[in-house]
């Protein structure tokens, strides 16, 4: 079996993505989405269902009395607390397989996800980009799947990888390509076709170390994605043994004319919002 | 011996002989330990921006966040232990860079540049650091020695 055919061979492994995140995502994309047609989704899974009322129900929210009914919890948390809270369980789980391949510490992983989904969200917000909210949290929460599955194998070439990257010469996706033939951007890609994801969020995954090869009509959610995975990066959220060697894409910040300033005051209202995102996952900041 | 997180944006001072302080993954952000070897008084920052101008009023909630409120903070907090002024080893590390040939990723070079500034008008010495390139540094300090060593991708651990 070549190379590719046990990575792919790898992917076919990989579990499915839940149907119920996938379902309630469609009903949270619509502007005015029917609550009652979310609770029939939702309800189906227990785990789910308990966990969106230990959300609503916990000492963040304060609220004066307890809520007992999917219902209620649903309207009361809102799509983009819902979305966040779905997407995030599942994501958490597809990261949480060892990762010898790329961390150094455990769930490094992960928390570089959810950072990275957090910042992409504060950069929607903060330029006012007309994507998608659902578009953005889960392409960016997903964009490094293809290291759960590359683990092993870029494990197994690290000291064919190291030194091209120790040259300075070559960030890691660079190296990874180079030996391995391919890179996790590209089987993440695959990972997220397999799971039913739009042509947008593959996209959006393939491209997020080059989103200026993204085909055009996606470029935006790329370069997006491609930004928020460098800041990530660059403050130390879930960096590994590939530390920050990777390639900065500022495109979006010059065409927003963004300064440094700019650039400053993001990394602050991202701090903020990851703090607050880390207390409500239960994840440690540092 | 009890570990002791400073998170991203945070610090922590110590006289607890059996506390370690760590520090994990940092980037562009500047981690820095001071220490008073007389009083074993021990404290460490992990800041992730210069300047706290950007935003006051966020800077009065989150000083650690800034190199600006931050580092003098760290100094009254070790202060208050017994430390003093004169005595303390400072060690400072991080500072990276990701591949950026425009430099508009460089907020690492100018964390570190407004602390050698701050240093210089207050007559402090750096006795010892590592900074910069595009490794990440996990960074601890023993308050019982002040010993102060540094976990970095691809080079292992390092005393600083």
């Amino acid at each position: 079996m070549s190379l590719m055919e046990e990575v792919i061979a790898a992917v076919d492994e990989m579990p499915p993505f839940p149907q119920v995140v996938h379902k309630a995502m469609q009903v949270l994309s619509e502007p005015e989405y029917e609550v009652s047609s979310l609770v029939d989704i939702l309800k189906v899974d227990q785990a789910v269902t308990a966990n969106i009322l230990k959300l609503c129900n916990s000492a963040y929210f304060g609220l004066p009395r307890k809520v007992s009914s999917l219902k209620e919890a649903v309207v009361y948390l809102g799509a983009d607390q819902l979305r966040q809270l779905l997407l995030s369980g599942a994501a958490s789980k597809i990261y949480e397989k060892p990762n010898e391949g790329y961390a150094v510490f455990a769930d490094e992983l992960w928390r570089h996800a959810l950072a990275t989904a957090v910042m992409a969200q504060v950069l929607r917000r903060h330029l006012r980009l007309k994507i998608d909210e659902n578009m953005i949290f889960t392409a960016a929460l997903l964009h490094d799947v293809g290291k759960v599955v590359l683990s092993a194998f870029v494990s197994d070439k690290y000291r064919a990888i190291e030194p091209l990257v120790e040259s300075g010469e070559r960030s890691f996706q660079e190296a990874e390509k180079e030996i391995l033939g391919f890179d996790h951007a590209e089987i993440g890609a695959k990972i997220a076709e397999k799971w039913d994801f739009p042509p947008a969020i593959i996209a959006a995954i393939a491209f997020h170390h080059e989103p200026f090869r993204s085909p055009k009509e996606f470029r935006l959610l790329a370069e997006l994605v491609a930004l928020a995975n460098n800041l990530a990066v660059m403050v130390g959220y879930g960096t590994g043994v590939d530390g920050l060697a990777c390639r900065g894409h500022g495109l979006l910040l010059e065409k927003l004319k963004l300064g440094e300033r700019d650039m400053e005051e993001l990394l602050l209202l991202f701090q903020i919002e990851m703090e607050k995102t880390c207390d409500i996952a239960g994840v440690g900041n540092g | 011996m009890s570990l002791v997180t400073v998170g991203i944006a945070d610090l922590k001072v110590s006289n607890n002989p059996e506390d370690t302080l760590v520090t994990y993954s940092l980037g562009s952000c500047i981690g820095l330990t001071i220490y008073d070897p007389m009083a074993k008084v021990g404290g460490m920052l992990h800041y992730m921006l210069p300047d706290s101008s950007i935003n006051q009023e966020k800077a009065e909630k989150n000083p650690a966040m800034f190199a600006n409120k931050g580092i003098p903070l760290l100094f009254k907090q070790c202060y208050k232990l017994g430390a003093d002024k004169k005595r303390m080893i400072i060690k400072v590390a991080g500072g990276s860079q990701i591949m950026d040939a425009a430099g508009t990723f460089n907020i690492g070079k100018r964390n570190y540049a407004i602390l050698r500034k701050i240093f210089w008008k207050n007559n402090v010495m750096v006795d010892g650091e590592d900074i910069g390139g595009n490794c990440n540094r996990t960074m601890y300090m023993q308050i019982g020695d002040g010993r102060t060593n540094l976990k970095i991708s691809k080079r292992g651990m390092v005393e600083i």
